[in-house]
């Protein structure tokens, strides 16, 4: 992205988490829209098969983290995780078979969740520790005052499209619109933690419980009408959130894939450019990285 | 078969106190901070019918918030517990002092309860108070077929504006009817368990020129105390379209829900005055009728709190 930033400002941080278990109860099931009783995997653990630029939606799945699900054990080290570590950031692979193996951040869930594009993803286990370089809280838009980012390493913001136009917006490439009836759970939470579920995206059932966004992608970038994330998350007229996709398929009811919160301010600070191709599949993974 | 009856557990709540971390600001929508007042715990002089946009505070609730200190208890405390069942202080000074369940919310789980005035005045968190739980999950008669009633005392409907003729929809009075999209925290949680957020801002949902300092347009929470949107009172009734809260809340095109106005306003952004649901259906059973200037929702002398 062609935009001034303060990015050489930013600290780096070296974090540690670990790939974190599904957990269960001895309950076992949840409830769909139509009041289906439901035991999907997809919260926690490694997740296979499910990668930037995949369906977003369309899996036997809750909830779906596409690759590790990473917390710290300590409850406030693992808080510091989850708030400092940004969609972009690095992450290696320190324990196990798989111990070498570098993945980047597609978002954060309750977890900080993991993409490995290579073969040694199938080796990661719960259990195994990583280590994150976390960089990007605290990058600001020099250009662009009223706008707020979060949750982006610098390096990802480098690598999107777009930039400042000679108008003063800010030009981002969003791969869907999102419109403000979808925003369902994460309302109400803090922007640094967790994402926002989006709501009719249920492929298969009812048409009235539909919003359009079936097709959206894991690793999409995508504009949210009238939410301002700047301080938390809330529906505010005349605001615009950039985020990035980084859950898929759910069937709890009010939930469904998520973007994590990248940048929000007033709606006509931004200039939107409809482009499919906007997806992290395209910035965040080298040659070398998914071979290994 | 006959119909089932609804069944009453007598339940143990303890009046809540307040409780805040270490830095005791929270952020609102423009990032200013500012100190939680009245958020939980007992909150003096604020009644049913009193306007939330004049309340000063954080998710002010009308009365005692009821607590358990098993984390599981107080789900259960919150679930079961239902507007219109009866409570009645067991500690404490207050003692046999008799009040009714106004409402709950989420999350962590607090069950509202309305005493009169007097007796609040002598009660003190860490009062226990027995709340005689009964109507979660039972099926009233005199209701539409496909018309879900939830977290709802057995003849709660004869307190609220509410009718049905026999056939067709069953019609109830609200203050307004809002979109879907102001739908904030509270949406895809269990409606039996939760409260519904409105995310209102000054401008929203009062008469014409009653916006607060911020103005109409203005965010949720901006604007100090004013916020909330004017013209809405603790109490109110209030309809949200293409909501489905039969178990979690979520959006469902076609759908209504009506609850009760618990609590205030909230400068937390994605948060508002809270509804606790009550009626959930399709729009061939359920009908709201707005009515801004005339509506009377749940009151005191309703529920005979005075």
């Amino acid at each position: 992205m062609n935009v001034t930033t303060n990015a050489a400002a930013l600290v780096r941080q070296t974090l540690t988490g670990e790939v974190w278990p599904p957990l269960g109860d001895r309950h076992v099931y949840r409830t769909g829209p139509d009041g289906q009783a439901f035991a999907l995997p997809g919260m926690g653990g490694m997740t296979l098969g499910v990668h930037c630029g995949d369906p977003a939606t369309g899996y036997a799945s809750d909830h779906l983290e596409p690759g590790a699900s990473v917390r710290h054990r300590d409850p406030g080290a693992n808080m510091a995780l989850q708030f400092l570590t940004c969609v972009g950031n690095e992450v290696r692979v320190d324990s196990g078979p798989a111990a070498g193996a570098v993945g980047h951040v597609i978002g954060q869930h309750a977890y900080v969740l993991v993409d490995f594009t290579g073969p040694a993803a199938e080796q990661v286990t719960t259990g195994d520790a990583v280590t994150v370089t976390a960089v990007g809280q605290g990058l600001a838009l020099t250009d662009h005052p009223v706008i707020v980012v979060k949750n982006c390493a610098p390096g990802l913001l480098a690598a999107m499209p777009g930039g400042t136009r000679p108008d003063g917006r800010l030009e981002v490439h969003v791969a869907a619109r999102v419109p403000a009836e979808a925003v369902g759970a994460g309302a109400g939470m803090v922007s640094e933690y967790a994402n926002t579920d989006l709501m009719g995206a249920y492929p298969g059932l009812g048409a009235d419980l539909s919003l359009g966004l079936e097709g959206l992608r894991v690793g999409d970038i995508v504009a949210v009408a009238d939410a301002d994330h700047r301080f938390g998350r809330g529906y505010r007229p005349g605001f615009l959130t950039i985020g990035v996709i980084s859950t898929g398929q759910c069937m709890l009811f009010g939930h469904g894939p998520g973007p994590s919160s990248l940048m929000s301010g007033p709606a006509t600070a931004f200039a939107l450019i409809d482009d499919p191709d906007a997806n992290l599949s395209a910035w965040l993974h080298d040659e070398a990285e998914v071979t290994r | 078969m006959n119909a089932p009856r609804p069944v009453a557990v007598n339940m143990l709540g303890v009046v809540e106190h307040p409780a805040l971390g270490g830095t005791p600001y929270r952020v609102d929508a423009d990032g200013r901070p500012y100190l939680p007042v009245g958020d939980g715990g007992l909150v003096l002089g604020v009644r049913l019918g009193d306007p939330v946009a004049v309340l000063a505070g954080d998710h002010v609730a009308p009365g005692a918030c009821l607590v358990h200190p098993d984390p599981a208890a107080r789900h259960a405390l919150v679930c079961y517990g239902c507007v219109g069942n009866p409570a009645e202080v067991r500690t404490g000074r207050a003692a046999g002092a008799r009040g009714v369940v106004l409402g709950k919310r989420g999350e962590d789980g607090r069950l509202i309860t309305g005493f009169r005035q007097e007796d609040l005045a002598r009660m003190r968190p860490g009062d226990q108070v027995t709340v005689r739980a009964s109507g979660q999950g039972w099926p009233p008669p005199g209701v539409p077929p496909g018309l879900v009633v939830l977290n709802a005392a057995p003849g709660l409907l004869a307190a609220l504006p509410v009718s049905w003729p026999g056939h067709g929809p069953m019609t109830v009075g609200v203050r307004m009817t809002l979109p879907s999209k102001l739908a904030g925290n509270g949406v895809g949680r269990p409606a039996a368990a939760w409260d519904l957020d409105l995310q209102l801002g000054p401008g929203d949902a009062g008469p014409p020129g009653a916006g607060g300092p911020a103005g109409a347009g203005g965010p949720p929470g901006a604007g100090g105390a004013a916020i909330g949107g004017p013209g809405l009172l603790l109490g109110d009734l209030v309809a949200v379209a293409d909501l489905d809260a039969r178990q979690n809340m979520g959006f469902r095109r076609g759908w209504l829900t009506v609850g009760v106005v618990v609590h205030g306003a909230s400068p937390l952004p994605g948060h508002g005055p809270g509804l606790t649901p009550l009626f959930t259906g399709p729009a061939p059973v359920l009908t709201a009728v707005p009515d801004a200037a005339g509506h009377r929702g749940l009151t005191e002398s309703g529920l005979g709190l005075q």
